[in-house]
């Protein structure tokens, strides 16, 4: 009712809540989102529509100059159908996925607190301890891969070198070719190289964490597990649930990682649907088969992405915002 | 007198824009024609030497080289060809000018053959089935040829009770297993891992083509067929599985996929593995390396065919071939470049000497090492890819599936029963989806 009276006694723009902009300022709208939305069609909506356009043929690497013939929804059934490729989204959201990022989560925030403990402060190590985390980020993916298959390697590499001498086992391990070991091998490598991204944005936040309300719970009695579940865990939300969303799509999208530990292998042990969609494409020739994964893949990711700001990150977002 | 000297700028304008465009030709064909090549072996100073002599004997034509590994190079070319920006000529594996020329990634070449090629002509070359398209134009010119061979260290087999090289399968295996038991090194230690192109898939279908079919084959009525039975391919997997198995190839081998890998050169160099399957420049670079390691002493080496089954001892006829890319501008520079690295001199004499040229007169005229003796013996007994090369299924769609089955098998991700199933399978999709 009181809007109502309110609404009468203001003039019409008021009430619709929509002011009609001048031309001028319609022309600069428009002027000043044009080329983004150019940039965004020619980058980003037409590889979609002519990806998915060719998902719909049977375009080869060796027919590309004659394009491929319309087989309508052939390679998405077959897609669906395959035995194969349900191992490699297996693959992909749970190994790759899930296991990686929940690793990576887990980690980063033990580091981040322990990065950002008085005791690391007080034997004056928080300032090296940082520049030190710095550097596996700092390390080009490539160099990295190659780095840690050299130290896995069964023959010279230093890890199993390391193991030896220790007496914990007697014959070497061939991390990256045996079926136990390769999926830790490959998600350890991803979280060397990726972890401090993860914790240094945990350690933004917690910085940012007023020192008072930590003594207050402690004035109050709250043991360290109650501060720790009621102050810190509430004031990280936000910063874990982006951290999440981020390294998801990182990660369910990576192709180097895999492609260049295991190629995939052995066997098919790692394939995973970023190697899958090269495979067919780039090694066995076939473009529109590797287009419908590519639409897959992209949907699956959609829908992720649309659940998880909608059910999660809205929810904790919205809480933090009313706190 | 404005207008006059409007008349005479105008005139000195129109001179000099006729002389510009008069002596423009004369200006171009002083300037030289670079033309590009793309080289994907490792030998590229070697290479660069070779086309620094071809540019000193052409001065009207500049060579650029581009470098691609093997592994991107069929990909990377067919997609360049689409786009008119495909290399003017480039190195080919042998069995790539038929399907590249059927995408028409590359030019015809019968007009340039017909004018003469090579030190014999065009009939001295080998493997000329597979260098023509299935339309019946010439698409590649064969330039070297190897094939694989046991390379072997004879004191460490004499060293494990062996005293003449195995010439059947189960003996091959019994020698491996003899090295490792005696010697406590490795036997035969064949990369078995995977990756796109794994070397597994040649030690497969040598095991398989000694002993039966091969994986595909052409009927009478010019249809092709999957010729093995799924138990046929689960023989393979098991008789490879066993090395992994009995220790004689340790598991490591699990994680190295190429041929001519570095742990393979290196274990052959450091006496830790005392056989190994590689084509002949490979055997020349553990030699050479083995060498400068071991000043003056004699070399331990030898080399032998693989061993034979009921068809014989058989292995692939491989090599490379050059191509001229479809969208060259200079296909008369290209050719002149193709026809030059051809001649077994200077090439192959003084900048490629690891390789041999694809021609009979020049296969004759090689001289052996003795510890590369098993190479000719070998070659005399390869085979041509036959129906791998000219059926629907794309040999790089089988050496991806043969490899990663065999992977599977190996590292117990699945039985050599399920893998061998699961290939056949595959391969009879994919022959019903691309035959029909």
């Amino acid at each position: 009712m009181a809007s109502h009276s309110t609404a009468s006694a203001v003039p019409a723009p008021a009430v619709s809540g929509r002011r009609k902009r001048p031309p001028s300022e319609r022309g600069f709208l428009f002027t000043a989102l044009a080329p983004p939305f150019f940039l965004l069609i020619c980058f980003y909506v037409y590889p979609t529509v002519f990806n998915v356009e060719n998902s719909l043929t049977d375009l080869s690497l060796f027919g590309l100059r004659d394009g491929g013939e319309w087989i309508g929804l052939e390679n998405y059934v077959e897609l669906m159908t395959s035995p194969d490729f349900r191992r490699v989204v297996w693959n992909t959201v749970v190994w790759l996925t899930v296991v990686g990022v929940s690793v990576r989560i887990v980690l980063g925030l033990a580091l981040a607190f322990l990065l950002n403990s008085a005791t690391l402060k007080r034997w004056r190590l928080s300032t090296i301890s940082r520049i030190l985390l710095i550097v596996p980020w700092a390390t080009p993916p490539v160099v990295a891969i190659i780095v840690w298959r050299w130290l896995l390697d069964p023959r010279v590499g230093a890890v199993n070198a390391a193991l030896i001498s220790l007496g914990i086992i007697d014959q070497p391990i061939a991390f990256l070719a045996t079926a136990g070991w390769v999926w830790p091998a490959v998600i350890t490598i991803i979280t060397w190289n990726t972890l401090p991204l993860v914790t240094l944005t945990f350690m933004a936040s917690l910085q940012s964490l007023p020192h008072e309300l930590i003594e207050a719970a402690e004035i109050d009695g709250a043991s360290k597990w109650q501060v720790m579940r009621y102050v810190y865990i509430p004031h990280l939300k936000p910063a874990i649930v982006i951290m999440v969303l981020m390294s998801t799509f990182w990660t369910f999208n990576n192709f180097i990682y895999i492609w260049l530990t295991t190629g995939a292998g052995p066997g098919t042990y790692t394939n995973v649907m970023a190697t899958e969609i090269y495979i067919k494409a780039f090694i066995e020739g076939r473009l529109g088969y590797s287009s419908a994964a590519g639409v897959v893949m992209a949907t699956i990711m959609t829908i992720f992405g649309l659940i998880y700001l909608r059910v999660i990150a809205e929810r904790e977002l919205k809480e933090e915002g009313e706190a | 007198m404005t207008h006059d000297k409007i008349a005479r700028r105008t005139f000195i304008a129109g001179a000099s824009a006729a002389g510009v465009a008069l002596s423009a030709p004369a200006v171009h064909a002083q300037q030289p024609v670079t033309i590009t090549f793309r080289f994907n072996d490792p030998e590229a100073p070697q290479l660069r030497a070779a086309l620094d002599e071809f540019e000193r004997a052409n001065p009207a034509i500049k060579v650029t080289m581009q470098r691609v590994s093997w592994a991107d190079a069929q990909q990377q070319f067919l997609r360049e060809a689409a786009t008119g920006t495909a290399p003017d000529v480039a190195q080919l594996a042998f069995v790539w000018p038929r399907a590249f020329g059927g995408a028409r990634a590359l030019k015809p070449l019968d007009e340039f053959v017909r004018r003469g090629i090579g030190v014999r002509g065009w009939d001295d070359f080998v493997a000329r089935d597979l260098a023509v398209g299935a339309d019946g134009a010439i698409y590649g010119v064969p330039w070297t040829t190897d094939t694989f061979a046991i390379y072997y260290n004879k004191e460490m087999l004499s060293a494990a009770g062996v005293s003449a090289f195995p010439t059947d399968w189960e003996a091959l295996r019994a020698a491996s297993q003899a090295v490792q038991q005696r010697t406590g090194k490795s036997g035969w230690a064949f990369p078995a891992g995977s990756c796109g192109t794994p070397s597994i898939w040649f030690f497969l279908n040598y095991y398989w083509w000694g002993k039966g079919p091969g994986l595909v084959d052409r009927n009478p009525d010019g249809r092709f067929r999957i010729s093995m039975t799924a138990q046929e391919i689960q023989d393979g997997f098991d008789y490879y599985n066993r090395y992994l198995q009995e220790g004689h190839n340790p598991r490591a081998s699990l994680s190295v996929c190429l041929w001519g890998a570095p742990e393979v050169v290196e274990g052959m160099v450091a006496g830790n593995i005392a056989m190994c399957s590689v084509p002949d420049p490979v055997a020349i670079e553990i030699a050479t390396k083995w060498q400068q390691r071991n000043p003056g002493r004699p070399l331990p080496f030898a080399s032998a065919p693989h061993p034979a089954g009921p068809n014989g001892s058989k292995t692939h006829l491989g090599g490379r071939m050059l191509g001229m890319g479809s969208s060259t501008r200079y296909p008369e520079q290209a050719w002149k470049l193709i026809e030059f690295l051809n001649k077994p001199d200077p090439t192959f004499t003084r900048h490629y000497t690891n390789y041999t040229p694809a021609q009979l007169a020049a296969l004759e005229a090689r001289t052996w090492t003795p510890d590369l003796l098993g190479f000719p013996a070998q070659l005399r007994t390869a085979r041509s890819w036959g129906a791998y090369g000219t059926g629907p299924v794309t040999i790089p769609f089988m050496w991806n599936a043969v490899g990663r089955a065999a992977g599977s098998a190996f590292i117990g991700e699945k039985t050599p029963a399920q893998s061998a199933q699961e290939l056949h399978d595959a391969l009879t999709r994919e022959l019903a989806r691309t035959q029909r």
